[in-house]
């Protein structure tokens, strides 16, 4: 469960930007410092790009400067693998400082040297998501590589033992099996884990696997066998209206300047899985993007599938700020436990 | 199918307009031919082509930049560059797991036999 302190900021930031009538707003900044990374998944279609562009990196004030831009309470790093980039330390040190909700999402390959080298400090604003995309064998087939669920398992216990927040993030791809996922849920809890983040993959253009990305039916399908009578133990770190338009509960459009992405080129344009082109402001993102040739309504038969979370998560945060019964299933799935 | 090592020939049918997308799609390097016979090879990340003069931009191989280059200075763009969306490494992980569980089936097979 996300904390009640990260609730509330989160909340009274989405209150604030209802006052001021603001249609549009951003809720969580896609920060991707770099596109280097230690793995080459099958689904990924981050990556690849020629060795001058890998080699790259943002600096910390071109990253500040995209925070201050945009201003959202919660900054989500991935990449690229952000332990990776060569100023992960004093990036998260000054989010922190800035009160900042960050997520760095990571393979965790790296995590147990940075955490013994001492670059961060736990805090409530700092989070580890790492990357988990099921037990063992499904994770290791995942990442393409063995080893690294149990790389992975020795990181994330490292850093519990440490104080720190650790939360997981997984995507799922079409032949994920339901009961196996429902173990990873038991297993993950298990080793402490504040929350879960679960979302369906999206069918990059540029990954290798082209083949296994959930269409809409089966990512209701799928969910819903996953999350129906959900175990009381297990936490999810997200908005249980998204994880109940997975399942087919609740019907939205996608908010896709809900979670804008700024990375080495600038502010992508719309989303952070579809790459149309570059905005060299966040206003200029905002105010010049043809929103309306995106999403399921649009048309865009790109969109038709995809129900990944940078676009639909903002929508079910908004849902429940924006009318009673969205308020109100928020807190009984909240309270309950029940989706 | 990887568009790698092609190179052009701009016509009514392929415009230079068309070459520019393609090659704003493609995950490597590119060489634009400019009008005045130089040429940048780099990555092209960006294209604009709803502004009253569109562009390009991109970083050279070397990563300097972002270059900014209006279509207008641009005669054509080749694919010189490695397509780095067309890797097989995913395909090889496959090919290896499946080998792997294939010799761990094997000496079973034999004892059932």
């Amino acid at each position: 469960m996300v904390p009640v302190s990260q609730m509330w900021a989160v909340a009274s930031y989405v209150l604030r930007q209802k006052l001021r009538g603001r249609k549009r707003y951003p809720l969580v900044l896609m920060l991707e410092p770099l596109f280097r990374c230690n793995l080459t998944c099958a689904g990924c279609g981050k990556i690849q790009y020629p060795a001058q562009i890998l080699r790259k990196e943002l600096s910390v004030e071109e990253c500040l400067r995209a925070v201050d831009e945009c201003g959202v309470p919660v900054v989500s790093i991935p990449g690229g693998e952000p332990l990776m980039y060569t100023q992960i330390g004093e990036l998260v040190d000054v989010l922190v400082k800035r009160k900042k909700y960050v997520y760095l999402c990571t393979n965790a390959i790296l995590l147990k040297e940075k955490l013994e080298e001492g670059v961060f400090t736990p805090s409530k604003y700092l989070s580890f998501s790492i990357h988990m995309d099921g037990l063992r064998e499904e994770h290791d087939e995942a990442v393409c590589r063995d080893g690294i669920y149990d790389e992975a398992v020795e990181a994330i216990t490292e850093a519990l033992r440490r104080g720190f927040r650790v939360t997981t993030n997984t995507t799922l791809f079409d032949g994920a099996n339901a009961a196996r996922v429902r173990e990873f849920f038991d297993e993950m809890m298990r080793l402490g884990v504040e929350g879960m983040m679960l979302s369906p993959g999206y069918n990059y253009s540029k990954a290798p696997d082209q083949e296994h990305f959930l269409r809409r039916t089966r990512t209701r399908e799928l969910f819903s066998k996953i999350l129906s009578n959900p175990q009381k133990h297990w936490k999810f770190n997200q908005s249980p209206l998204f994880l109940q338009f997975l399942m087919g509960k609740q019907d939205y459009e996608c908010t896709p300047w809900g979670n804008p992405t700024f990375n080495i080129f600038g502010w992508q344009r719309p989303c952070y899985l579809l790459q149309e082109g570059y905005a060299e402001s966040f206003q200029d993102l905002m105010e010049n993007t043809r929103w309306e040739q995106y999403g399921r309504k649009s048309g865009n038969e790109k969109c038709q599938d995809c129900m990944v979370h940078c676009g639909y998560e903002p929508t079910a945060v908004d849902h429940t700020f924006n009318s009673w019964k969205g308020f109100k299933d928020t807190v009984v799935a909240t309270l309950t436990g029940k989706l | 199918m990887s568009l790698e090592g092609w190179v052009p020939n701009l016509s009514e049918y392929l415009t230079l307009a068309d070459v520019i997308d393609q090659a704003f799609d493609y995950r490597g390097n590119t060489t634009v031919v400019k009008v005045d016979g130089t040429e940048v090879e780099g990555y092209i990340f960006n294209r604009n082509k709803d502004v009253l003069e569109p562009y390009v931009q991109m970083f050279d191989v070397a990563g300097n930049g972002p270059f900014k280059i209006p279509y207008s200075e641009i005669k054509n763009i080749k694919f010189t560059g490695k397509d780095t969306a067309t890797g097989n490494s995913w395909l090889a992980w496959l090919e290896r797991k499946e080998k792997e569980k294939a010799e761990k089936a094997a000496p079973l097979d034999k004892g059932t036999a």
